[in-house]
């Protein structure tokens, strides 16, 4: 019994933080908007983002190599170059997005103005950086992030229509326009790059080998297993509630008022504290997954266990890349907004960080026995397709229904 | 590197990059069409619905006063904002004047009381006046959208 | 056959990471040297100053003007094929970072001398 609360921990804190704004936002405009019925999409994206860490995962404890490494291996400079710039603009749109989202919850619960709390919040960023050990990071917002279980707490609290939630996670194809890119965007959000490369930069950090491939199943399953089970929470609360009065979440704030709504204060505060918690470890895993990328595309010295003296340029990196995903968050631009961009261009860029990833996993002569089986190879190739389509329409989509606005 | 994977994978950066720019292109404003008002007034129906919700919180004492502030702030802004891009615009349909005027007067009423919520939100007996008011205010604007779908072809 | 292999060798090490005898990172294998016939690989050639070799044409001005001219000994080295120790996941060098002018960039030194206000 002991063991498996061991590993439960060392689950939650390897993933440290299992939803960021973009899930937050998206899945509850998913379910204000069309109900249940998106919610076999969130499942889509969950299981993506499963294949896609485990491979990664695996990729990095065999052969050594973070996804940045194998991206410039396979793709060479050239193309290796463009995956580089378009992941680091997507992850510099996600930073900012997220601290914003921090100052938003900030000013939800305390009364200063936002310009004020995304500086703060970035300042103790830098402090919990500082101050923590990298397990310990992870742990603190891991845990931190489990406040959200409210919300499944409030959907069973509301009771809602089980056959209608159970039709909901059928496939069914709307041909509206609207419908098709809230499938986009609920996949794209559950499974944004940025959380695999700082996870396979976290394996090689944590040095991990052979050993840990086990780890790393459990890891993928069940960590983003629960990071599944919240985000289809969020769903259900939110269709519950807001789709019969119309109401169109544009906000952050909106998304705690299911649980306001179902415990009072209580929920409200628990809510907005697991949105916290998951938010500000979406900051730093965005940020050091841009920092690692860069770090491990050129050759630097890398890893946060290193420290600045002995990996000047990668900290350097970090913190520059901080202040401008702080500028960005100042600029007057809704955070909401920066996450509905940077969740699809997200996906759109995706493919380029994907593949050379499946190719590594599934290539012998790199991951000698642990190459993917017959299971990751059918689920890797699928989700390649998967991602490829969907690339494809994001933009259009985005341009056609104006940012999900209508 | 093969030949045309290279090509298609330089196809898709243009398709980020390019689209990217025109996503980020102000949209021309000052023409609205049947639809637009429709789109518009819905929503502010929509920042009714929310309204009560968190005027709901404060009237049963089952909310933080600084998050209900907040929101209240935040809706109210929206709302406001919404009240001056249907009075600027231009109708296409000028027949739909009247809803037109009607809808920017529910825009004022409901950015006034979020206004009053974010003034009060620790008082229980503005927030359950706040959310009754603003009940009636989504009814006139449900109302309005009613009008535009009989009134369109 | 042979000509295969030596392809095979270039593939294999343009890209990899390179570590010193210390388990340091200390840069990528930008380029590769082949010399005679049939070619043999004679140096990894490590640095910014080749990256516009790597790049299509355009491309290549615009990293130009950022990493600058190739100025051997400064944003290009070149590391005989002696210096290397194995060939694992990354390169292994069988000398230290700085007695082969490697890993400058992330020379503690430099970045201390940097920020102080009268250097």
């Amino acid at each position: 019994m002991r063991a498996i609360f061991k590993i439960a921990l060392g689950i939650i804190a390897a993933i440290g933080g299992f939803l960021d704004i973009g899930d937050l936002v998206f899945t509850t405009q998913a379910g204000a908007l069309f109900r249940y019925d998106l919610l076999w999409a969130v499942v889509l994206g969950v299981v993506g983002i499963a294949v896609y860490a485990e491979m990664s995962g695996r990729v990095a404890a065999v052969s050594g190599r973070p996804v940045f490494d194998v991206i410039r291996m396979r793709l060479g400079f050239g193309m290796g170059l463009v995956a580089l710039v378009a992941s680091t603009f997507v992850n510099l749109l996600t930073l900012a997005a997220e601290l914003g989202g921090i100052a938003i919850v900030l000013e939800l619960l305390f009364d200063a103005p936002y310009s004020m709390f995304v500086v703060t919040g970035a300042v103790a960023l830098v402090g919990i950086v500082a101050l923590l050990p990298f397990g310990g990071i992870e742990r603190f917002f891991g845990y931190g992030g489990l406040l959200l279980l409210v919300v499944v707490a409030t959907v069973y609290h509301q009771d809602p229509n089980w056959g209608d939630v159970a039709h909901g996670f059928v496939p069914t194809l709307d041909s509206s326009a609207l419908y098709l890119y809230f499938v986009v965007g609920v996949f794209a959000a559950a499974l944004m790059p940025y959380e695999v490369h700082f996870y396979s930069s976290g394996a090689i950090e944590e040095g991990w080998s052979e050993q840990n491939l086990k780890e790393n199943r459990l890891n993928a399953i069940v960590g983003y297993g629960i990071g599944g089970i919240l985000s289809v929470a969020l769903v259900i609360a939110s269709g519950y509630l807001f789709h019969p009065l119309g109401v169109e979440p544009n906000d952050l704030g909106t998304v705690a008022l299911p649980m306001q709504g179902a415990f009072g204060e209580t929920g409200l505060l628990l809510a907005l504290g697991g949105m916290l918690f998951c938010v500000g470890g979406a900051a730093i895993d965005s940020s050091f997954a841009a920092s690692y990328n860069l770090a491990q595309f050129l050759g630097w010295e890398w890893g946060r266990y290193q420290g600045p003296r002995r990996a000047p340029r990668f900290t350097a990196s970090w913190l520059v890349f901080l202040l401008l995903g702080i500028a960005i968050a100042q600029s007057g631009i809704n955070p909401v907004e920066i996450t509905e961009y940077s969740v699809v261009f997200s996906v759109v860029a995706l493919p380029l960080t994907y593949l050379p990833v499946l190719l590594i996993a599934g290539d012998r002569s790199f991951m000698a026995d642990y190459a993917n089986g017959r299971v990751a190879t059918t689920l890797g190739w699928l989700y390649f397709g998967v991602i490829v389509v969907l690339a494809a329409a994001a933009i259009p989509l985005l341009l056609v229904t104006n940012a999900g606005g209508g | 590197m093969s030949g045309p994977r290279e090509k298609t994978l330089r196809l898709r950066v243009l398709a980020l990059l390019l689209p990217a720019a025109l996503a980020f292109a102000p949209t021309g404003c000052g023409e609205l069409s049947n639809d637009e008002l429709n789109r518009g007034v819905e929503s502010l129906s929509a920042l009714a619905a929310q309204g009560q919700l968190v005027a709901g919180g404060v009237a049963r004492d089952a909310t933080k006063t600084t998050y209900a502030r907040a929101m209240a702030r935040t809706l109210g802004e929206e709302a406001q904002h919404e009240a001056e891009k249907l009075a600027d615009a231009t109708l296409e349909e000028p027949e739909t004047a009247d809803q037109r005027h009607a809808a920017v007067a529910v825009a004022g009423e409901i950015a006034g009381l979020l206004s009053e919520l974010q003034t009060f939100p620790g008082d229980e007996r503005h927030g359950a006046l706040v959310q009754k008011h603003l009940a009636e205010a989504q009814e006139k604007a449900d109302a309005i959208v009613a009008q535009l779908s009989g009134d369109a072809p | 056959m042979k000509g295969e292999g030596e392809i095979y060798v270039v593939h294999r090490l343009l890209d990899e990471q390179i570590c010193d005898s210390e388990g340091r990172r200390v840069g990528r294998v930008d380029d590769v040297e082949l010399r005679g016939d049939p070619p043999r690989v004679t140096a990894l050639l490590v640095g910014e100053g080749l990256y516009p070799r790597r790049l299509p044409r355009r491309l290549a001005r615009l990293v130009r003007r950022i990493s600058g001219p190739e100025r051997w000994g400064g944003n290009a080295l070149r590391i005989p094929w002696e210096e290397v120790d194995e060939l694992t996941s990354t390169v292994k060098l069988r000398k230290k970072a700085e007695d082969l002018g490697l890993g400058m960039g992330d020379d503690p030194e430099r970045w201390m001398v940097r920020r102080l206000p009268w250097n």
